[in-house]
This record gives structure tokens, sequence and C-alpha cells, in this order.
């Protein structure tokens, strides 16, 4: 092709324009994926809190269930609900394989439904300021579902149906089945506790994952937009 | 078939067996070993036989089992083989519990696995509360707070329900709200009858029974209390040394509830802690606070109690004290050598009137439009800086004044305040 001068001026002409009015050319989802980015860091910094307020609550809660519970290395059978309390640990191939969508939907179910069994766990114990400080996880806890629900909508991302025919037993509103004896249901707390350290742990992966692949500040600039 | 542990307040005698029932229709799982009693209650000092039987299914036999209790193990000595499955152990003297969630008492296969565990409540029965106070903010509510009685520590979890009923009306209210002013309180928010006594007591229970506390009898009316004092300010009196002068306002429920106030003002010096009581204040909303010590910061902090409650001449509670409120007493001699106040004191009357004399040249004198007390001011800064020492600018002021003592034509505005030396006229 045979360009002459005039041409080539004219096209970085429209060029320059065309970066200098940068803000005002409409970029494909930008404030939608600023929003997303922004929320998955505040999730992931609320994990981070969430799991050094958990250590502290959880040191008084075993100290509360006397010894063996608060012994470091103890390891007690699973029995009864603490068989239905969702599991974190999971194949690290399949972890890592997992889509946004369902990495984002496992936290969600995860965190409902622990919260549901804390507050059960809330209401049979003793001691007034246990009691209180169970209550603020509790709080805190139900904020990180919240926030989980945010970055699954700004995404785009249906949230999970809280009671779903494709959900195991304890998602059909079974809810924390008392044990037949105090002993189990010491046990079960004990569980309950480690698995929301383990699932707080691996969802601070799982937003640390997300962060990567989408970045605070996205903003593509659309060229077609302008008939070039 | 499991076994649920007795219900709360009744009192279990040790070494019962808990009665059978028939078990609830959920599917229990096979538990490895099931150990009976589950949960018992017992009094301090009692003694307990524990069974631990293993299911058929576990392929275990009692010679595999020993026992725990909070974390640690028992003596094989206190154990019995009672059948090819079942290991028993006998605790004697049992102390109170190690925590409120109860003892730990776990059997185990050889190889330290759990296979089953009991949770002991080990305590006495609660003692009747004492000491019930309480108290009605201007008249809305009432705030009650006791003492658990004399052992104190039960060692099992205790639940305190503070009761209250209307004397002369048969029906029992239970106050809801807890633990507002201490561990052992409660809060009654509203609908609460004033002229007539109230009949207030406190229920202690746990798992070993239930104590009930004298009742006490009252009238809202005479446990009122009210805010402290607002806006409470502390003033020197003109230059007096030794005393202050405290003025407040008086809390503003006092006007809505139709009731008098007196007043008792607390004050120390700043670096003691015993405080100092001023009681004969009487209902003024001021006081002047004498005898004080020259130069010493004081706090000061004021108190109110309602009285006079529809035409009562009982007195109620004292509120809380005002937050302190500090003021210091002023000193008589200045402090020598430290600074000179004269020069500055010259200089700043002397600016005055040398400000109100420009004032006047720019009225009434020609060619006299550029004169300003800025050039005073620029030709002291300038002074400043080409003056090694301070003390000149003292004597300055006789230098600029008969500078200016010649005739108006014979001298101009620039040659103040200008970048060059001072001519002629310098020390």
């Amino acid at each position: 092709m045979d360009f002459r001068a005039g041409d080539s001026w004219g096209i970085f002409a429209f060029l320059c324009a065309a970066l200098w009015n940068l803000p005002a050319v409409p970029a494909l989802n930008s404030t939608d994926e600023a929003g997303a980015g922004q929320s998955i860091q505040k999730t992931y910094d609320l994990t981070r809190y969430l799991e050094h307020q958990l250590r502290t609550l959880a040191g008084t809660y075993l100290n509360y269930l006397g010894p063996p519970f608060n012994e470091p290395d103890f390891n007690p059978p699973r029995m009864t609900r603490a068989e239905m309390v969702p599991s974190a640990t999971v194949d690290f191939e399949l972890w890592r394989s997992l889509n946004d969508n369902a990495r984002l939907a496992a936290n969600y179910r995860a965190y409902t439904h622990l919260l549901c069994y804390l507050r059960g766990m809330d209401g049979q114990v003793a001691k007034a300021d246990l009691r209180k400080s169970l209550g603020h996880f509790c709080s805190s806890l139900q904020g990180l579902v919240v926030s989980i629900a945010g970055v699954m909508s700004s995404l785009g991302y249906p949230l999970p149906g809280s009671l779903g025919s494709t959900d195991p037993a304890w998602a059909h509103g079974l809810g924390p089945v008392s044990p037949h004896n105090d002993f189990l249901k010491k046990m079960d707390d004990f569980w309950l506790l480690k698995e929301l350290q383990t699932w707080l742990w691996r969802s601070a992966k799982d937003f640390n994952r997300l962060k990567k692949k989408v970045p605070p500040a996205a903003v593509t600039l659309s060229l077609e937009a302008q008939g070039f | 078939a499991p076994r649920s542990r007795s219900s709360p307040a009744s009192e279990s005698p040790p070494h019962s067996q808990p009665t059978p029932f028939t078990a609830k229709p959920l599917p229990a799982p096979r538990h490895p070993a099931l150990i009976s009693p589950q949960d018992p209650t017992l009094v301090i000092g009692s003694s307990l036989t524990a069974a631990c039987t293993v299911n058929t299914d576990s392929h275990l036999s009692a010679e595999d089992l020993y026992w725990t209790l909070n974390g640690r193990r028992l003596p094989a000595e206190s154990y019995k083989v009672l059948n090819a499955t079942t290991l028993s152990v006998a605790l004697a003297h049992l102390n109170g519990s190690k925590q409120q969630s109860g003892d730990n008492l776990v059997c185990h296969s050889r190889d330290g696995g759990i296979l089953a565990g009991s949770c002991l409540y080990v305590g006495l029965p609660p003692e009747k509360p004492v000491n019930i106070t309480c108290w009605s903010k201007n008249m809305k509510d009432l705030t009650c707070k006791w003492a658990p009685g004399t052992e104190g520590e039960t060692y099992l979890h205790t639940n305190y329900t503070l009761k209250y009923k209307l004397r002369w009306y048969g029906r029992d209210n239970t106050c809801q709200e807890y633990h507002t002013a201490g561990p052992y309180s409660c809060h009654i928010p509203k609908d609460l009858a004033l002229f007539t006594p109230y009949e207030i007591w406190v229920e202690a229970s746990n798992r070993l029974g239930v104590a009930v506390s004298d009742v006490v009898m009252l009238d809202v009316l005479d446990v009122v209390t009210t805010d402290p004092p607002t806006d409470v300010h502390v003033s020197r009196v003109g230059d007096l040394e030794d005393q202050l002068s405290v003025r407040w306002s008086s809390p503003p429920a006092l006007k809505d509830f139709l009731f008098q106030a007196k007043y008792q003002i607390q004050y120390r010096v700043e670096d003691s802690s015993e405080w100092k009581v001023v009681d004969d204040v009487g209902n003024q909303t001021s006081c002047r606070l004498a005898g004080l010590r020259p130069g010493t910061v004081y706090f000061v902090q004021v108190r109110c109690n309602p009285f006079g409650i529809y035409g009562s001449k009982k007195s109620g509670i004292w509120s809380d004290w005002s937050n302190p409120t500090a003021a210091s007493t002023p000193r008589s001699e200045r402090i020598p050598g430290v600074c000179d106040p004269k020069s500055g004191e010259q200089n700043s009357t002397l600016r005055r009137e040398l400000k109100q004399f420009f004032g006047w040249v720019k009225k009434h004198a020609y060619g006299c439009s550029n004169l300003s007390i800025k050039l005073y001011d620029q030709w002291r800064v300038w002074l400043q800086k080409s003056h090694k020492t301070r003390n000149q600018v003292g004597k300055d002021p006789s230098l600029i004044l008969s500078y200016l003592g010649g005739p108006a034509g014979g001298w101009r505005a620039s040659d103040l305040g200008s970048t060059g030396p001072y001519p002629q006229r310098r020390p």
C-alpha cells in the first residue's frame, strides 16, 4: 500500500487524541472489574483477620472444654455432627482446577453452614464472656459471608441456593443435630473449630488466587468503539 | 441404648444409675463404646463408679481399655473387669469440677484412641444470694445488683434470675437484661409503678439445686439517682491565690421530674490521691473553695443527690461524680531572672503608642502617607539582624524618637527600615 505522508500523520494524530481522551473511552466492564478486585482484596483481608480472631477464641474455648481438648496434639475421632461439617481439605489438583465460580461457591456454602453451627454452639456456653466473644466472632463471620456474596455478584455469578438438592445432607435443614451426650458435643465443638480454622487458611489461598486473576484496576481500551 | 443426663435442677444422689427411657427416633450412629453414667451430676466429696462397655463390632475386650480424667491416666488399681467387654473405674472423694463444662472422663483403647467420654459435673448447690441493692435512674428504670452468697464458687454453672412483683398484686415478673452493672446485676427498663412497694428477690439455680434470696421490699421513689451535674467550670477568683470558684448546672432530668437537688464537691491537688469533700453545698449551683495553696493545680468534681421527690423529705442516691475539671490558683511572686519582662512590656506599650501616633500622622501630616506601624516592625526586625545583642532594643525607642525629631520635610520614609546600616546613631 502506498501511504501518503498526510495519512500516516492523520493516523498518528488520531492515536494521540484517543490516548489523550483515555478516561472518556468506554472501557469494557472496567467499573465491575475494579469493584470485584477491591471486593476480593477486602475478602482476603477479612479471612486473615478472622483467622487471627479465631486463634484467640479457640484458645479460650478449648480451655473452657478442659483437658484433653486444649492439649496440643489432641486428635479425637470424628463422630455424628462432625461428619456433617463441610470439609476444607480437598485434593490439591482438584482445588487448583476449580473455576472461579466453583471456588467462590464452595467458600460461600462452607461459611454459611459453619456460621449456623457456630451459632448453635453459642447458646450452650455457660460463661458469659465466652458467649460474648463467640457472638462477636459470629458477626464477623457473617460479614465474611456477605463479602463473598458481594464478590460473586460483582463477577456476575449467581449465589448458591441455600438448600439445593445437590447439597449433602447437612444442607437440608437438619441443622445442628443435638448429640446424645455432652462429651460428644465437646468433640463436635472441637472439630467445628478445627474445620473453621482450616477453611480460613484455605480461603486465604482461594482469594489470593482470585486476586491474581482479577487485578484491582483493569481498564480495557476498545479502539473498535471509535470505528478505527 | 444411649442414656441422657438427668434434668437440670433435680438432685441426683451419687452412685445411682440413671433411669432408662426410650431412645430418640434419630438414626443413631454406632459408637465404639458407651459409658455409664453418662454426664452425671455429683456433690463434692462423693464417690463414683463408672463403666465403659465396648461395642461388640470393635473387636476389643475389657483388657484393652484404660481411663483418663481431664487428660490424666487413672491408676490401674482402680479398674475392675466386669465382663468381657466392660471395664469399670472407681473414683473417690471427688473435688469440684476443673471447668464449668464438666470434667472429662474418657475411656480409651490400648493405642490411646478415644472410644467414649462422659462429663462429670461435681460441685455444690447454690447459696442464697445476698446484699440486693437497687437504684432507679430518674425514676425511669430499676437496676439491681447482688452477691452470690458466702461460698461463691460452686464449680457448676449457676444461673441467677431476678424476680419482682408489686406488693399487693400477685403476678411475678422476671428481669431480662443481665450483667448491665457487673456480673451479678439486672436492669428493668420500663413499666415501673411509683408509690407502691415492690418485692424483689433473686433465685440461684444450678444442676444441684435452687436457692432463693430474702425478699427486699422497696418503693422506686426511695432509690432514685440522677445524672451528674453538667458544665462544671472552675475559675480563679481575681488574683486571690487561695481561692477557686466552682460553677455547674443542675442535671436536666431534675426539671422533668420535679425533684430538688443537693450537691457535694470533692477536690484534690494534682499529685495527691486524697480527696477533700465539701458537704454543705446545699442546692446552689456555685461554690467558692478557700484555703487553697497558691500556684497549685486542683482537680474538682461535683455530684448530685435528688431529694424532695413529690414532697417527701427523704434523699435519694448520690449520682456519679462529674468528670474532673482542672484549674490552678494564681501565684503571687514573679520568678526572678529567667527572662526580663520589663523591656517586653515597654515594647508593647511603646508599639501601641506608635501605632496611634502613625494613625494621627496619616490624617494630619503631609507627605507621610507611607508611614505605618509596619515600618516600625520592619525596623525592629532589621535591628535584630544587624545587632547581635538584644538589650539594644530597649534603648532604641529613644533613638527613633530623636530621629523623628527633625522637621517633617527633613526625612524620608525609605530611610527607616532600609537595608543599609543605621547611620550615625549607633549607640
